[in-house]
């Protein structure tokens, strides 16, 4: 098999893996390449995603079974398996052209996790000590893995991910039997331990698989704060199941739930970086979002009453809490009020986005709207027309870089 | 009339200019290169300069500014040198703070040129391809924006330890690595460039289109999405997306 073939297989089986990012790292060591703490994205694949590393597995051979995977080993596919030497040759070719801020390397699992590793470890410290490359790598941690191989390889790369694959353990045990839940926790455990400038500086993100098991957006969502919260992740990624296998324990869809996903980050955003909690957003007895709206414009219209915000005196978080502002509309709000009063052209002026946000704000007293229109019926109507133009439009694919 | 001050061509001649206009008050109609050609409703004054000490005004001011102004010396937008002028009085009185008067419209179009030349220079730093020619890596861009000088930076952090050429094809400039400093050289100031590529690059190329292809999953195509991210302009001269112009 020679080396092109190799990669179609190898890139193939991997690129169901959502991240891509490559910022947040601060490494600065001498050799080939630098991080670039914003990440870089160097193309935009036809699905619209953002290519910023070379996502490769080392081998698509497992001897694991998980229903969802392609790659499992009850699947007959083409199997491949890169040497430590051809990665290396590959990454810094496509590095020294600039396609790409550096290298994912993944894999299906050999013999057994530790050996499999090794391998890993091996291929990366190659690259670092060899080639000299001091650009931004990703790795996987092979859950069951021992504690010093996940150590030693936290020490090469930038950042370190596990993926959680399911929300709920009893998912887990039914869909991917050979995966343990406490392998993948003492995993993520290890990696906030020993974070420092030298031991995965980027952080260490996660991955869930979104309607290949019965989890409600409410579990999905409550796992993913847990998650921020006791391991400081940077990331969690929502994919899409896609059905690449039959079987009686998988849903039969035709369409891989987008819109859905697309709900999670941007409840995942609300969580982060909006100062919302799940409990917020979502309740036992209303556990999955609104397909039809954006979580941050169903709250609000559950919430009317706690509009309008005036946006010249409401707080950081209360302008958050505007459909349509974000933190950098609000940042700018926020230093431009203090010299000036702000007025509805003004924001126009600033490009901040009044599509939305006209429904739920104030300058200096004044409505955008017809101050008869200010009730909940109508703005719900106006904003599930904008949204359903959005969608329509197709603008709503994600960017995974940036954090 | 109205009055039109030229000055040299380059980015020190152009704020020379503009602190000798602040420092005498006077409120030009408009600032233009020297090769400008003045309507019948124009005419050009000459201001005598004080090339000792204009300069070191503008060490006083903020570092944040100063590049703001320098971005805005890189853009193509057609009054850029009153901008700079209008945005640098306003700097003078409000240091740091100027950025807040976004109701002043000349500050607004600053900080939305700062933004867009550097969203320009930052895309380009992804979609820049370098090919291996014989002896060095050799890379065509055509910004909107004249950014060269912020991606020759970049590239000397990243590939130090490389030769390499970029050229921009638009402006006719090529900036030039030589593994200690980059310089700057228009065509006519080359001999020749042999550009022969090197006999395996077309084996990696290969590698990257397939990548690239590969990588895409086929149930979640979006091309509207793609070029929303990815405008069709910077296509030309990006191998992946050769086939698609």
């Amino acid at each position: 098999m020679n080396l092109k073939e190799k990669l179609e297989i190898l890139a193939d089986s991997a690129k169901y893996d959502a991240s891509c990012s490559s910022s947040g790292s601060t490494r600065n060591d001498k050799g080939l390449g630098n991080v670039a703490y914003s990440g870089i994205c160097h193309s935009f694949a036809n699905d619209g995603r953002c290519i910023s590393l070379l996502k490769i597995l080392m081998t698509n051979a497992c001897i694991f079974d998980c229903k969802y995977c392609i790659n499992r080993k009850s699947n007959s596919v083409k199997r491949a398996i890169f040497t430590p030497e051809e990665i290396c040759e590959i990454t810094i070719n496509f590095y020294k052209r600039n396609y790409i801020e550096g290298l994912f390397l993944s894999s299906g699992i050999i013999k057994n996790p530790d050996y499999t590793m090794s391998k890993i470890i091996e291929t990366i410290y190659l690259l670092r000590n060899k080639y000299h490359f001091a650009g931004y790598i990703h790795a996987k941690a092979i859950p069951g893995a021992s504690d010093y191989l996940i150590k030693k390889l936290g020490k090469l790369v930038d950042r370190m991910s596990a993926n959680i694959e399911l929300p709920r353990d009893d998912s887990l045990k039914l869909l991917a039997p050979d995966k343990k839940p406490d392998k993948i926790s003492s995993i993520m455990q290890t990696v906030k331990d020993n974070r420092s400038r030298n031991f995965a500086p980027a952080g260490q993100s996660t991955q869930m698989i979104i309607g290949a098991s019965k989890e409600t957006d409410l579990e999905i969502l409550s796992k993913s704060e847990s998650l921020y919260n006791r391991y400081s992740l940077k990331r969690v990624f929502y994919s899409a199941y896609i059905p690449v296998n039959k079987d009686k324990l998988l849903p039969s869809i035709e369409i891989p739930p987008l819109v859905r996903e697309n709900r999670l980050y941007q409840a995942d955003w609300l969580l982060r970086f909006y100062g919302y909690k799940v409990d917020n957003l979502l309740e036992e007895k209303n556990p999955n979002f609104n397909i039809l709206l954006d979580p941050k414009a169903d709250w609000a219209l559950r919430h009317f009453e706690e509009f309008p915000k005036e946006i010249n005196k409401s707080s950081y978080y209360d302008l958050l809490k505007v459909p349509g502002i974000g933190p950098k509309s609000a940042k700018k709000i926020i230093s431009s009020r203090k010299v000036f009063k702000i007025e509805f052209n003004d924001l126009k002026k600033m490009s901040i986005s009044l599509k939305r946000a006209k429904y739920f704000i104030t300058c200096n007293g004044k409505f955008y709207i017809n101050m008869g229109l200010f009730q909940k019926k109508f703005v719900e109507s106006s904003l599930l027309l904008e949204t359903k133009k959005d969608v329509s439009n197709n603008k709503e694919q994600l960017r995974l870089t940036y954090e | 009339m109205s009055n039109i001050y030229l000055y040299n061509g380059d980015y020190s001649s152009l704020l020379n200019l503009i602190i000798e206009l602040l420092k005498q008050k006077i409120n030009p109609d408009n600032i233009k290169n020297c090769d400008y050609e003045p309507n019948l409703l124009e005419q050009i004054v000459n201001l005598k300069l004080d090339n000792k000490n204009n300069l070191k005004i503008l060490n006083k001011m903020p570092k944040i500014i100063l590049k703001s102004i320098y971005y805005v010396y890189l853009s193509n937008n057609e009054n850029k040198e009153l901008l700079i002028f209008e945005f640098l009085k306003y700097a003078f009185k409000y240091k740091e703070d100027v950025f807040r008067y976004r109701n002043i419209d000349s500050i607004n179009e600053v900080i939305k040129i700062i933004k867009y030349v550097g969203s320009e220079a930052h895309k380009l730093k992804g979609f820049l391809r370098f090919k291996q020619v014989k002896n060095f890596y050799y890379a065509v861009i055509e910004p909107t924006n004249n950014v060269i000088s912020i991606l020759a930076t970049h590239f000397k952090k990243r590939l130090s330890e490389e030769l390499w050429i970029i050229y921009d094809k638009k402006r006719n400039i090529y900036a030039l690595y030589d593994l200690k400093k980059v310089i700057y050289l228009k065509e006519s100031e080359f001999k020749s460039l042999n550009l022969d590529l090197d006999e395996n690059e077309k084996n990696i190329e290969e590698l990257w289109k397939t990548f690239f292809k590969t990588i895409s999953i086929k149930e979640r195509k979006n091309l509207k999405c793609q070029m929303n991210f990815m405008p069709k302009k910077y296509w030309k001269n990006m191998l992946e997306m050769e086939d698609r112009i």
